[in-house]
Parts: structure tokens; sequence; C-alpha cells
């Protein structure tokens, strides 16, 4: 690194972009032999697969599943990473050969998924191995699927990028609106099934699956590959232009499949509880979204909130350890929730008429605090203190528990199918409310502030009601969705509602991308599925979080799904760059004054 | 009374001295490239088990038993570990972030800040739970006779509060009287002008990160000694007093810094003895006090100033 | 720069290469899937034993612990073919220490039709969770560590007690037993008048400390100073200087060994040379590590662990297994939990084949447990407590606690 760069220079040459020097001149020279590297590459992605992968059977029992003899006794019974694997090494064999529009790009995808699918099996087998020894050579059996995997997919990158990475073809195809509303239905319901194939992927873990962390993992990274050729193609920019025309009838799709997955693999007891708590964080993140992500406010403290919904709800809920004794409809609890939630929003909003910036954030961190101290401190009688408020019974409509199993027309649905199916509907509603938030004036309001809060106010936006504003509505989800957390966990404690929590809340904002719809409830999703996915790397889990959210931040600022507006101020265009502390110098003298 | 009232003085005065010696290191890196670092509180943590480490493993025994070899090995020690560790992270995390939106480099902070605290558990034998550091001071209580009872004040304790003081003024006297400490001046004031007179503005924040860690190990050090023990979580709480500490005195400020720390202390220690709630309720009042604070004098105590940010 | 870049990541998987080395850690003549080697008949299936513990986070020294006493307890019922026809696996779910967690990991459990019991929780706010979703399938669950007298005993614990649920059972002793217990030894034995009571605002710390206060006022005493310290606090000055005006003779703290120790240490730094006293959440040789004094008190449950040889048997087997983690307070009673489930389990099937139905006798075997455990006998009352209502008085000698001769007895409210 030369200590005179500029401060703000642009970041070190993606990987995807040419870099200068030898690498570039390497395959400058590989150019004319692009196409039998490609061939080569897929082929030895198809010996790869079907090659010993570790030299002994693992402790914890075979991994891969099945032995490589038994192909011979069986050979459509090839499965697991390795069946993914095959398909990748075919994929590559015909995009070597076949003239399909962007097939570098296409064949680039596939290089990462099957680097992706050797790093992980292999990483995982030499862990769990004790040592390289695992898939290499050990007591004279060899084992060598793994680097030849690797190898494989190296081959494919490097030809990949030998023959030129073309541009993404861009498709313009129009077809009869019903015949474009086929298409995405058939998309989604082809969505619907890799969510469900997702959660299931490696079973539920524990006992029964010792390995389904790393068979997960695998398949991530086989999905991650899929996902990059998918996108290579150009065809997913073109189903989410389609979507785009058919905006409506998306949305309705997209939630009939939400209400669908109760139907699918995933549909048993155990997702329907963690997509209920998904549910909930992501209705909060929603919230946290209008605070941080259009009314550009951090607030480190915001799963209080959260907190202050439950606390409502389980008071009012005849619990035995309430302190009111009192049971009140479940529609009505969550009105007086959501309400109390957003009234302590307004309050802990009010600094800002006078507080800007990271002071805020200090501030709003304050009142988390101050929120878990005096919780855990069973302040008035009203929380329980350290021993909760347990016993909160379960919402109940018709006489039908809400954790009951149900059969609708003869199909038996799992346990928690109702609260999920309510969670859904909530989720839709808060989404339905911050999207008309947003394009409303007073979400205008708020992005203005966001983007320039002097201008702001020059342009006579009264910043001061608007910000409390947008504290008020934040805290109102987040208290709507704590009544639903107090109902469905039975239990609400202090401990529900820590820092980590809020920190979470934030990463799930800033990972699904600030300021949009879909943005909060996929980062939510994504930061509550991988630990239950993960949870035999257990003792890794806050470890992992961290060094993944300073690698967002680091690859991936602008989030998974990033906003219109905020693409602009986040991708770094060098032109709109502020210097380092240049534009904040000047709020601060602000501040000072 | 008068007896009781003096001793919460004392304590808070401790506490405080220490949390403003952490709090500089926020303040500093603040005023040089307007950053929450909320990974200083672990810093700080990694300090103390850097001095254990060093005291469990690489120290002969002889060294070990006297304290006056022992004492200024592991305050160096403790302080270098911090320093290679902020250093590091100033590189790694934070620099190529530089010019990033605001909100990039403090989620980056709060991501070091758990993986600091998850690396220590999860690879320093022993550390999921506390671990006893060792008393490498003058043990004791110097019981100071005031009318109606006597003040306790611990030896250990009163090491926290002088060195923590001589510290923060050698730090002051080092940023407002030597060439380098214009230069980082200069970089808080105006960066881009800054680079444009010649400052090597990579090398002053990189020095801003190094001084503020190695006050932070210092202070693991000592506060390891005072305590007899360290455990994992002990960064994070008293980061955020700090921070706290830091934006109290009014962000950037280096004696506001302290100030702050003292004033936090004080706090503490006074709310528990005589607010409502007791030593229940002190970390509330602590938060009570910074949101007055902060909504009726936004820029904190000596915010106004001269702003000689660090 | 990219060059160097590269250079350096070089370097460093050069040096991660070098240090995992060419070895493995092959074992030979696993039969794969159920643990430990054994000549056992297996042919039935594998049923499983569940934990829900904080396995990530702040607690997850004592919840490590509580995982590996209870993996050995399954391992050696492995090894001894305590349940004819299946293989035992051992199956820990992370809880993260938050009740929502809690509730996904014992669902997950409860959905799996091999499981067998679950041993847990820590935290009494999990235990609420997890009460529910379990007793739903008449899973049975034994926690070691549930110390708050509701979980058994319903809301009115004192004045109506009601069991709320027939499939929770513990081997902890409830704050109603162990408070009193260490009140009446320091007020009548040890003649301390005037107690300070601190505790550490936790499920454990608050309720032992409220019990211990109530009971030594009723015996005579008074308590003289009534505080809490925060969880994460490490610096106690600022009670010690409330509490020294009062002049206590005794120090009680309701709370775990990491604050117990240092608080000690900073009581006598601060020239309140009194004995503090605390619950079975002190008794560790970390106390004395981290600033206990000798003389310091404290109650465990059961009778000392000398006079148990099958005490002593468990902690040589579990240094013996080489586990990472030490087993902490909570290991003796998570051995105790699990094997309280394998007996059961292995009297329900007796020969014959598990089914879900099996989980109600396993229930009902639980009940009528009577067995000689690590932390002392083994039995249940009407309510799912333990009749092991037997503590002992410890004080610290050297550089461990050991028991007070004749101190051992239990509580007569």
């Amino acid at each position: 690194m030369t200590t005179t760069s500029p401060a703000g220079a642009p970041p070190a040459p993606r990987p995807a972009g040419p870099p200068p020097g030898r690498t570039a001149r390497l395959i400058a020279a590989l150019g004319p032999h692009a196409t039998v590297l490609r061939g080569a590459g897929g082929l030895l992605t198809l010996i790869g697969a079907l090659l010993p992968w570790a030299t002994f059977v693992l402790n914890k029992g075979p991994y891969p599943d099945k032995a490589t003899l038994q192909y011979f006794v069986a050979p459509f019974g090839v499965t697991g990473f390795r069946w993914q694997l095959l398909l990748f090494g075919i994929a590559a064999l015909v995009l070597a050969l076949a003239p399909v529009p962007a097939r570098g790009r296409l064949l680039r995808g596939l290089a990462w998924g099957i680097i992706g699918i050797a790093v992980v099996n292999g990483l995982f087998i030499t862990v769990e191995g004790g040592g390289l020894g695992a898939i290499t050579v050990t007591d004279g059996s060899v084992a060598c699927g793994a680097v030849v995997t690797l190898l494989a997919g190296v081959l494919v990158e490097l030809g990949a990028r030998a023959g030129g990475i073309e541009p993404r073809p861009v498709w313009t195809w129009r077809f009869g609106p019903w015949v474009e509303r086929a298409v995405l239905v058939v998309v989604y319901v082809l969505m619907l099934f890799v969510v469900a194939a997702t959660l299931t992927s490696g079973g539920t873990g524990g006992a029964a699956n010792r390995y389904s962390g790393a068979v997960f993992l695998s398949f991530l990274a086989a999905l991650g590959g899929a996902f990059a050729a998918l996108h290579a193609s150009g065809l997913m920019t073109w189903v989410a232009t389609v979507a785009e025309r058919h905006r409506v009838f998306s949305v309705l799709v997209l939630l009939a499949m939400a209400l669908a997955l109760p139907l699918t693999a995933a549909g048993n007891e155990y997702w329907m509880t963690v997509a209920a708590n998904i549910g909930v964080y992501a209705a909060t993140a929603i919230g946290l979204n209008i605070v941080v992500g259009l009314a550009g406010l951090l607030d480190l403290g915001y799963v209080a909130f959260l907190g202050i919904g439950a606390f409502v709800a389980a008071n009012l809920s005849g619990a035995a350890a309430a302190k009111f004794d009192v049971h009140l409809p479940f529609a009505l609890v969550m009105v007086i929730s959501a309400v109390i939630a957003g009234m302590f929003g307004a309050v802990v909003g009010s600094p800002t008429l006078r507080v800007r910036g990271d002071y805020l954030a200090i501030v709003t961190l304050a009142f988390g605090e101050i929120f878990v101290r005096t919780a855990q401190n069973n302040i008035f009688g009203l929380t329980g203190g350290s021993n909760a408020i347990p016993g909160i019974p379960q919402v109940e409509l018709f006489g039908t528990r809400f954790s009951d199993r149900i059969a609708v027309a003869g199909i038996q649905l799992p346990a928690g199918v109702l609260y999920y199916l309510l969670i859904v509907f909530l989720v839709a509603i808060v989404m339905l409310v911050f999207s008309h938030l947003k394009e409303s004036r007073l979400g205008r309001a708020w992005i203005a502030i966001r983007e320039d809060e002097d201008a702001a106010r020059a342009m006579g936006i009264r910043t001061g009601p608007i910000k409390i504003m947008a504290f008020l509505c934040g805290a109102t989800l987040a208290g709507f969705a704590g009544a639903f957390f107090a109902h469905k966990t039975g239990t609400v404690s202090y401990e529900s509602f820590r820092f980590t929590e809020s920190v979470t809340l934030i990463a799930a904002v800033i990972l699904g991308g600030m300021g949009t719809v879909p943005g909060a409830v996929l980062g939510a999703s994504l930061l509550f599925v991988l630990p239950e996915k993960l949870r035999e790397f257990a003792d890794y889990r806050l470890l992992l979080f961290g060094l993944a959210l300073i690698l967002i931040m680091r690859f991936r600022p602008q989030g998974l799904v990033p906003d219109r507006h905020r693409r602009a101020e986040l991708a770094r265009d060098p032109a709109d760059e502020p210097p380092p502390g240049g534009s904040t110098a000047g709020s601060r003298a602000e501040v000072a004054a | 009374m008068l007896a009781t009232f003096l001793s919460q003085i004392v304590n808070g005065l401790i506490l405080g001295s220490l949390i403003g010696l952490i709090a500089l290191g926020y303040t500093m890196v603040y005023g040089i490239i307007q950053l929450i670092n909320f990974a200083h509180g672990e810093v700080f943590m990694v300090g103390a088990y850097g001095g254990l480490f060093m005291f469990t493993y690489l120290l002969p025994t002889f060294i070990q038993r006297q304290w006056y070899l022992a004492l200024p090995l592991l305050l160096v020690g403790g302080a270098a570990v911090s320093t290679v560790v902020a250093v590091l992270m100033e590189r790694f995390a934070y620099r190529p972030l530089r010019g990033a939106p605001r909100l990039a480099p403090l989620i980056t902070a709060l991501g070091v800040s758990v993986a600091l605290q998850e690396l220590v558990r999860n690879f320093y034998p022993g550390a999921t739970a506390a671990l006893p550091f060792p008393r490498v001071f003058v043990q004791g209580t110097w019981e100071i006779p005031v009318p109606g009872g006597t003040v306790p004040l611990r030896w250990t304790g009163l090491l926290i509060i002088v060195l923590s003081l001589v510290l923060a003024a050698v730090l002051t006297a080092y940023v407002n009287g030597t060439r380098m400490g214009r230069a980082m001046r200069a970089v808080s004031q105006d960066s881009d002008t800054a680079r444009l007179m010649g400052v090597d503005t990579d090398r002053v924040i990189v020095l801003t990160f190094a001084l503020g860690a190695a006050l932070a190990g210092v202070g693991g050090i000592m506060y390891g000694t005072d305590l007899g023990f360290v455990n994992i979580d002990m960064g994070f709480q008293n980061g955020i007093f700090a921070f706290t500490a830091a934006v109290l005195g009014g962000i950037g400020n280096l004696r506001g810094a302290v100030v702050g720390g003292i004033v936090i202390g004080l706090v503490k220690a006074l709310g528990g003895q005589y607010l409502p709630g007791g030593t229940a309720y002190d970390y509330v009042w602590i938060f009570v006090v910074l949101i007055a604070v902060l909504v009726f004098r936004p820029q904190g105590f000596f915010g106004e100033s001269e702003r000689v940010r660090a | 720069m990219t060059r160097r870049r590269t250079i350096v990541t070089a370097a460093i998987l050069a040096g991660a290469l070098g240090l995992t080395a060419c070895g493995t850690n092959r074992q030979e003549s696993t039969s794969g899937g159920a643990g430990g080697a054994s000549s056992c008949d297996t042919s039935k299936g594998t049923l499983v034993i569940g934990m829900v513990a904080p396995l990530s986070g702040g607690l997850s020294a004592l919840g490590l612990g509580m995982s590996h006493s209870a993996d050995l307890a399954v391992d050696q019922a492995n090894q001894k073919c305590t349940v004819p026809g299946y293989a035992l696996a051992f199956q820990a779910e992370d809880d993260q220490a938050t009740p929502q967690v809690a509730g996904q990991a014992a669902t997950k459990l409860a959905s799996d039709p091999n499981v067998v019991g679950v041993v847990g929780t820590l935290n009494s706010s999990t235990a609420q969770t997890v009460q529910p979703i379990l007793a739903d399938r008449s899973i049975v669950q034994v926690s070691p560590a549930n110390t708050n007298p509701t979980l058994t005993l319903g809301e009115q614990a004192t004045t109506a007690p009601k069991r709320p649920f027939p499939s929770y059972f513990r081997v902890a002793t409830t704050d109603l037993i162990q408070g009193p217990f260490g009140a009446q030894y320091l007020v009548q034995k040890a003649g301390k008048k005037n107690i300070a009571v601190i505790d550490d605002g936790k499920t454990y710390g608050a309720g032992l400390a409220d019990q211990f206060a109530k009971e030594a006022q009723k015996l005579g005493a008074t308590v003289v100073a009534r505080e809490k310290v925060g969880e994460k606090d490490t610096d106690f000055s600022g009670v010690i200087a409330k509490v020294r005006p009062s002049s206590p003779d005794a120090v009680y703290y309701g709370g775990e060994y990491p604050a117990a120790g240092p608080l000690s240490a900073q009581l006598a730094g601060a020239g309140l040379n009194v004995p503090l006293m605390g619950g079975d959440g002190i008794v560790d040789p970390q106390f004395v590590a981290l600033g206990g004094r000798a003389g310091d008190l404290a109650t465990n449950v059961g009778a000392p662990a000398e006079s148990l040889p099958s005490a002593k048997q468990f902690i040589a087997d579990y240094q013996a297994a080489n586990y990472a983690e030490p087993f902490g307070a909570y290991g003796a009673f998570s051995y105790d939990a699990t094997n309280v489930i394998i007996e059961a389990l292995a009297k329900a099937v007796q020969g014959g084949t598990w089914s879900e139905d099996t989980r109600k006798a396993v229930v009902s075997n639980v009940q009528s447990t009577n067995m000689q455990g690590a932390g002392g006998p083994v039995a249940f009352d009407e309510f799912g407590d333990t009749t092991n209502k037997v503590l002992t008085v410890y004080t610290v000698k050297g550089d461990n606690f050991a028991p007070i001769e004749g101190s051992t007895g239990s509580f007569q409210g």
C-alpha cells in the first residue's frame, strides 16, 4: 500500500476485473486454449465427483454418505454434493462446446460453484478428519476428490476468463400478459421449492444427521454458483423486468407462495416456529428500516420497542404473573401494544430535535440499556424482573389454539402453522404500510432529511416533527410485532431484548438493503435461518456474525437488494463521494454552534 | 455519613479515571476520522488478556514475584498487544472503508467488536469464564481518617488515578506540543487540506489508533491488577461507559474525555448510594445523565470551547 | 498492492496448512453414528437424549460443561448396554440464553420421534418456554439448574402449590430450600446478626437472596442492607462503600462464583473483613482463585462429595474423557439428570420397542426414580422437585471449599 494514495481511493480491483500484471499476462497467453481449458475443467469435475473424497470413514459416520465403489452397483445412486458436482460438470462441458450467449460469464458462475463445493467439503473433511491426511493419503488409501475438483474449478475459471467475459446479455422479449404471468408463476413456484430445499438440506441435524451443517454449506455453495450462472445468462434480469410490469400480480403470487410453504418439505413444526420468529424480527426490522433506512437516523437500542410491545401484551394476556388481571382479545392487545410502543418511540425520538448523527445513536443506545436494566429490575412490577412473565396463553380463534395441529381438507398441517400464517399476514401488512409510507409525502421528507437535513429544512420541511414521526412509525410496527412475539414464545423476559439483538436487527436491515421493502425481510431471514441451519457450529456463531458484518461492509455495503436512491450513495461512485470527514465536519460545526 | 460520601467519591474517581483513560482512545479516533470505534472497548480487554498471557507464559518466576519488575513489563506488554490489534484493525477493517458513508465503518466497528470478543473467548485458554489476574502491585488499603469514620483507598486504586491522569497529561502535551501532534490536529480539522500541506494522513490515523490503544492496554492491565481478575465482558461495559464519557465531555476533546470519565464514575458511585433504586439502577442513572446532557448541551461539556480536537 | 496481498494470503494459508499437518484423527473400529465402540446389540436403532442449554455467548462456560457431562452419561450408557437393542445418541441444542431461541431448539427436538427426553435448561426463563413445548408431546424434561420455584409449584408457589407440567422434573434444589438453609446456618450456628444481602439481579441469585433474607429475618437477624449489582459489573466498590457504614458481620451474595470471588476480595480490600456466604453457584475452586477468602461460606446440595463414591467416580470419568471445558457448576447434576432419563428409558423399553407412546411410560418411570447420583440420591416428589433436600455448608480452606463437619442437614421450615 503506498502511503501517498488519497484516502478516498477506489477499492482494490474486483476479482472479476482483469487485474494488471502477471495474472493478466497468463490469461492472455491462455486465450487460444480457452475451449480446451473449459472442456478439461468440465471433464475433471465429473471425475472429481466420482473419486473418493475421504481416505477413511470419519469417526462420526461416513461422509460423503455413499462410498465410491457403490456407484458400480447403483450407477444412479449418486447423492449429495457429488450429484450437484455431476450437474455442474455436465453443464460446463455443454457450455464449453455449445455457442450460448455470454458463455464465459456463465462458466465463471459455474466455476465459483465448483470451487465453493470443493472448498467447503474439502475443508470440512480435513477439519473433521483431523488433518490433511483425510483428503490426501492415509495408511495406503488415496482420496483426491477434493483436490481434483478444486483444480477442475480453477481450470473452468481460467478457461472462462481466457475466452473473455462477455457483457451480460439483455433480453427484451415481450409476450402476452397472461403468458408473462404464467412464466412468473412458474418462476415463483420454483423459488418456493428452492427455499424449501435450502431449509431442509442436510436434514434437521442432530444425532440423525451429523453432517447437516456441512451438507447445508455445500448446498449453499452450489446454489450460489447456480444463481451466478443464471444471473450471467441475463434471464434473472428479464424476469425482474417482467415482474415489475406485473407488480401487483407478483406480490399476490409471492404472498400465496409464502402461505404455501407449510405444504412443502419445510412444512414441519420446527420450521413453522423458526419462520414465525423470523417474521417477528422481519416486521421489527421493517420498522427499523423506516428510522435507519429512510430517515437515516441510526438507532442502536431499537429492540426495546419490540420488548415494550411484548411486555404490554404479556400484561394484558391474562397470564398468572401479569400485573393486570385482564384478558383482552388478541387483536385489541396488538393495537394497544403498538400504540404504547409508538408513544415510547416518540419519546425516544424527541432528542432528535436537538441531537444529531452519532450523538443520536448514543442516545438510542442509552435508551436501550435503560430499558434492559429497568426491565430486569421489574420496574413497577410490570416486567416480572428476572423471573420474566411466563405462561402467556396461546392465541385462540373459534376455540382453536394457534399452537395446535390442524387439518384442512384432509391435509394434516404441522403444529404452529396458524402462527405462521398469521405472521405472514402481519409481515405483509407491515410491508404494505412501509411501501406506502415510503412513497408518501412523509417518506419523501424522510429521504430528504437523510440526504441533507439542512437542505431539507431550507426547502420548508419541518424536520423536527418529521424525524419524531419516523421513530413513532418504526416503534409502532415493532410494538405490533412484540404482541405476536409474547403470545408465540409464551414467555417475555428482558433477556430477549439485549444490545446484541439490536445489532442483529441493524445488521438485518443493512444486509438486506437499507430503505427497501424486501430488504429487511431478506436480511432478517438470512440472519435467523443461518444460525438455525449451522447449529453444530454454535461455538463460532457470534464470531462468524462479527466477521460477516465486517465483510459485508467491505464488499457490499449497499446490501443484497440495494435501494435505487441509496445505490448512488453507497456504491461508491467516485463522482459524488464525500471527502473523509468533509461533509460531516459541516454538520459537526452546526451541532457545536 | 461523611465517610460514606467520601468513600463513594473515591470509588467514583477510581472508576472514572479508568473510564477516562479508555475514553481518550474513543475521542481521538473520533476527532480524526469521525468514527465511533465501538471495538475500542475490546482493545482494552485484549490488552488485559495480552498482559495475562505474558505473565503466565513468558515471564520467569523471579520477575513474577517482584511487582516493581512485573508491573512495568506488563504495562508495556499490554499496551503493545492492544496497539498491534488496533493497528491491524485499522489497516484491514477501517482503512478500506475510508470515504464510505458513515454508517458503514460504524457497523464494521460493531462487527470487529463482536469478532474480537469471540476470538478471545474461543482461543484464549480458559477464557470462557473469568480468569484470575496477577496482582502485580502493592495490595492493601490506606484508611484515611475523616470525622466520623475512615475512607478506604486501595493502593491499586491510587495507582489507577495517578497513572491515568499522568498519561492523559502526557498525551495532551504530545498532541499540543509536537510536530506529529500538530499533524494530528491538522488532520482532525481538515484532512484534505492537511494532505495537501504534506501531512501523511494515513500515518497520522494509524498513530492515532495506536496511541489510543496503548492507553487502553495500560488501562486493561491496571484494571486486572486492581480487581484481580479479567473476563470477556469487561470490554463491552467499560467501552460503553468510556464512549459515553467521550460524548459527555464533548467528543474530540481530550480534556473532556477525562472529565466525562470522572463524571460517569461519580454518577455511578453516588447514584447507587443516594438515588432511588440504589445500586440496581446506577447503570440507568449514567444514561439518564447522558441523555440529559445531550439534550440540553448537545456538544458535551467542552464541545464549544476552542475545539482542540486530538 | 494486489501482488503483495496475494503473497501475504499465501503465507497465511501455508502457515495454516503447516499447523494442521498431514495427520488424521482416524479411530479404528467405530461402528459409526452411535459414538462409543461397543459390542452392544443396537439393532433396533438409535434413540436421542436432547439438551437445551446456552452453548454460545456469555453463559457458554456453564452450558458446555452441562453438555459434556450429559454426553459422558450417554457414552457410558452405550458402553454398558443400558438400553438393550438401542444405541443412544446425545444431541445438544444452543438456546443462546434467550427464550425464543430455546423455544426453537425445543421444537426441533420435539419434532424428532426418537427423542426420549431432554436435559435442561440452564436459565429459568428459557425453561418457561421449553416446558409447554415438551409437555405437549409428553417428553420428559429434567433440569439440572433451574431454581425458580414456580417451575414446579406454579405461580402461587408458597401458598397454593400446583404442578403446571407433569413431565418437568429437576435435580437442582429450589431457592425455597437453599436460601433458608443458608440463613439457618449463618444466623443460628455462626451467630451472625447483622447481614448485608447482595444479589446479581438474575433469576438464580435474586431468588436465592430473597429467600435467604426472609428466613434470616424470621430467625431474628437484621438485614442491614439489600443491594443489587449489575450482571456484568466487576468493580463492586460502590456497593461495598454503601454497605460498610452499617457494619455487617456477614455478607450474603446471591449469584455465581465469577462475581462472588472478586466481591469477596473487594470486601476485604475495603476493610470489611467479614465472611461472604453464597449458594451452590459459588462452590467452585475458581471462587478462591478469583479472590474468595478463607472462611467464606457456601451451601451446597447433597452430602459432601467425599462421602459419595459416585461423585468421585464422575469427576474421574470426566477428566479421563478429556473434554475441552471443565464440567462447571452444573456438570454433576447434568450427569445425574441424563442418567435419570436413561434409566427410565431402559425400564420403559425393557426389551420391547420404542414408539412415541413409550414417552408416557418414561415420564412415570422418572417420577418413581430412586438412584444414587453424582450429586447425591435422586428421587422426585409429587411436584417433580428433587427429594434430595439435604444440603451441606462448605467453607474455604486453602484453595478450595471443604465441607464443615456436621453441617449436613435439610431445611425444616
